[in-house]
């Protein structure tokens, strides 16, 4: 549905994407996974059709990406964008009169998004009286006026609580059942895990990998095994296989994890070493994140 | 178009501020000056300069648009509504439109306000209402104009408030909105001529006298206009790169 042919963008002598090539799967919730200053956010501006200085292409249905197609997306950005003094209702109004929503259309679709994010009973109240998981909602519910069947979400997520990070997750997986695609860019992982099942990494620019959650778990994510014991260390760990420190204890990779539990167990039978704590660690794309970059993304 | 300028009435209607600024202030100072520079004259003496302070002080309040015109445009850069309305249908022509109009409004309230504020309180005469009225519009839309250039040109507000002083207060000394134009010296007088406020107060008081000829008339409307137009291009080119510091 969404194609993007090697789309370079700078911003004077820094650059920003290097020849970016994504294929978006109409019906797909696709995650943009970097850290901060990847590229991000300037990718989802172009998709969002509000850079259009950039070269290579951007496709919607074999369309080239233009301002006769912004009718078609919903952008949700990352900055809080209502109007404080304005009621929630009325800058549901604003966003949907944009789109050229009118009357008793505008009305009805506002009530039904101010239901869609939990609003409902606060419709006439001002913004400034909202908490910020409500305003975050309410920015989601402003894109989604004008029922986009293509939604970017920027971050959605920033600074709220559980419940309204919960309710924002209920949201997303509604909107997918009705068989919106949508791309969300996140630095949280979790998230991306939970709600995506696609997903491409972005480092400083570049696509440094992209596929489905899955394949991408399988691939790159290396099996580990996490120990703690007050005699635990790193001579113990070094014969199984490399390690680092995490929460009091050690993270340890290895392609057999459970041979390399029955030894450890072993050994620390064999030297009466006391164990407090060894699991194994399901693969996270954030050690694929790791594998692929040598970095942690909030690093 | 229409949901940017309802959204702007209302926010506008809402900010007090902007009462003062354009109505409270302008009064205060017009009460203030015609109290000071009257005391102890004679009747004739103070007829002239009523006549000269009223619209005098209507030509230099309206300039003090552009600074909320700055306000408006870099609130909405800094917080993301650029960028959020440029991912919309919304083309820059009607954005920039649906921000302009509103200002319009206001600064044609203002001038209406203050000239019946003169009538009724110093009783100045309003000779040719008609041409009062459009000599009003065409320095509304002059004065929002400049304000809308200003405001995708500037990159901080401290910067548009600081140029607006310039604009307002400079071009109030320099076009005789303070003093009789007659009493300054010849180099200055010349400069006027190349400002808006010069040809907005001469036509205004002589619009009040009744007595304004037509060729006068659309010279003026023709200069107010011109430059009106050239704030509003000016905005359009520049409109370009006022998203771009938006979206970076």
């Amino acid at each position: 549905m969404l194609k993007i042919n090697n789309v370079k963008k700078h911003y004077g002598e820094i650059q920003a994407l290097h020849e970016v090539s994504l294929f978006i799967p109409k019906g797909s919730c696709y995650g943009l996974v970097g850290p901060n200053g990847a590229g991000k956010s300037t990718l989802i501006k172009i998709l969002a059709s509000i850079i259009h200085d950039y070269k290579g292409e951007a496709l919607i249905d074999e369309n080239v990406l233009n301002r006769g197609l912004k009718e078609q997306i919903g952008y949700i950005p990352q900055d809080i964008c209502l109007e404080e003094d304005i009621s929630a209702a009325g800058n549901l109004y604003f966003f949907g009169r944009l789109y050229g929503i009118k009357g008793k259309v505008l009305r009805q679709r506002a009530q039904e998004v101010l239901q869609l994010v939990g609003l409902s009973e606060r419709s006439k109240d001002k913004i400034s009286t909202f908490s910020g998981g409500m305003k975050r909602r309410l920015n989601i519910g402003c894109a989604l006026m004008h029922d986009p069947k293509l939604i970017i979400m920027d971050e959605p997520t920033v600074g709220i609580d559980p419940q309204s990070r919960r309710y924002i997750f209920q949201m997303i997986e509604g909107l997918k059942s009705k068989g919106c695609t949508i791309i969300y860019a996140s630095h949280y992982m979790e998230e991306v895990e939970r709600l995506c099942d696609h997903v491409a990494f972005i480092d400083k620019g570049e696509i440094i990998e992209k596929g489905s959650v899955s394949e991408l778990l399988q691939k790159f994510a290396i099996p580990s095994i996490f120990i703690r014991g007050s005699h635990i260390n790193s001579e113990v760990l070094e014969q199984y296989g490399s390690f680092i420190n995490k929460n009091d204890g050690y993270l340890l990779s290895t392609q057999e994890p459970l041979n390399a539990m029955e030894n450890i167990i072993k050994y620390c039978r064999q030297n009466k070493i006391d164990i407090d704590r060894l699991e194994l660690v399901h693969p996270r794309l954030e050690d694929v994140f790791f594998t692929l970059t040598g970095s942690s993304l909030r690093e | 178009m229409n949901a940017i300028m309802v959204m702007e009435l209302k926010k506008h209607v809402q900010d007090r501020g902007l009462l003062f600024w354009m109505l409270i202030l302008p009064i205060i100072f017009t009460v203030l000056f015609i109290a000071m520079f009257t005391a102890n004259t004679d009747d004739a003496t103070r007829q002239q300069v009523i006549l000269s302070i009223v619209p005098g002080y209507v030509v230099m309040f309206v300039f003090f648009i552009m600074i909320s015109m700055v306000s408006a445009f870099i609130k909405d850069r800094d917080k993301g509504m650029t960028t959020r309305v440029a991912s919309t249908p919304i083309s820059p022509y009607f954005y920039l439109l649906g921000k302009w109009i509103p200002f319009m409004c206001i600064v044609i309230i203002q001038v209406i306000v203050l000239f019946l504020f003169g009538r009724l309180v110093y009783d100045v005469p309003l000779g040719q209402p008609i041409i009062l009225l459009i000599l009003s519009i065409f320095l509304t839309f002059t004065v929002t104009g400049v304000g809308l250039a200003l405001a995708v040109i500037v990159r901080t507000e401290n910067m548009g408030i600081a140029i607006t002083q310039i604009v307002a207060l400079g071009g109030a000394m320099l076009s005789g909105l303070w003093v009789p134009l007659e009493m300054m010296p010849d180099f200055m007088q010349a400069i006027s001529r190349f400002l808006p406020q010069y040809w907005a107060h001469q036509a205004f008081q002589d619009a009040m006298a009744g007595n304004i000829v037509f060729t006068e008339l659309m010279q003026t409307l023709l200069i107010l206009f011109g430059i009106g137009i050239a704030g509003f291009v000016i905005a359009i080119l520049r409109y370009p790169f006022f998203l771009k510091r938006a979206v970076h």
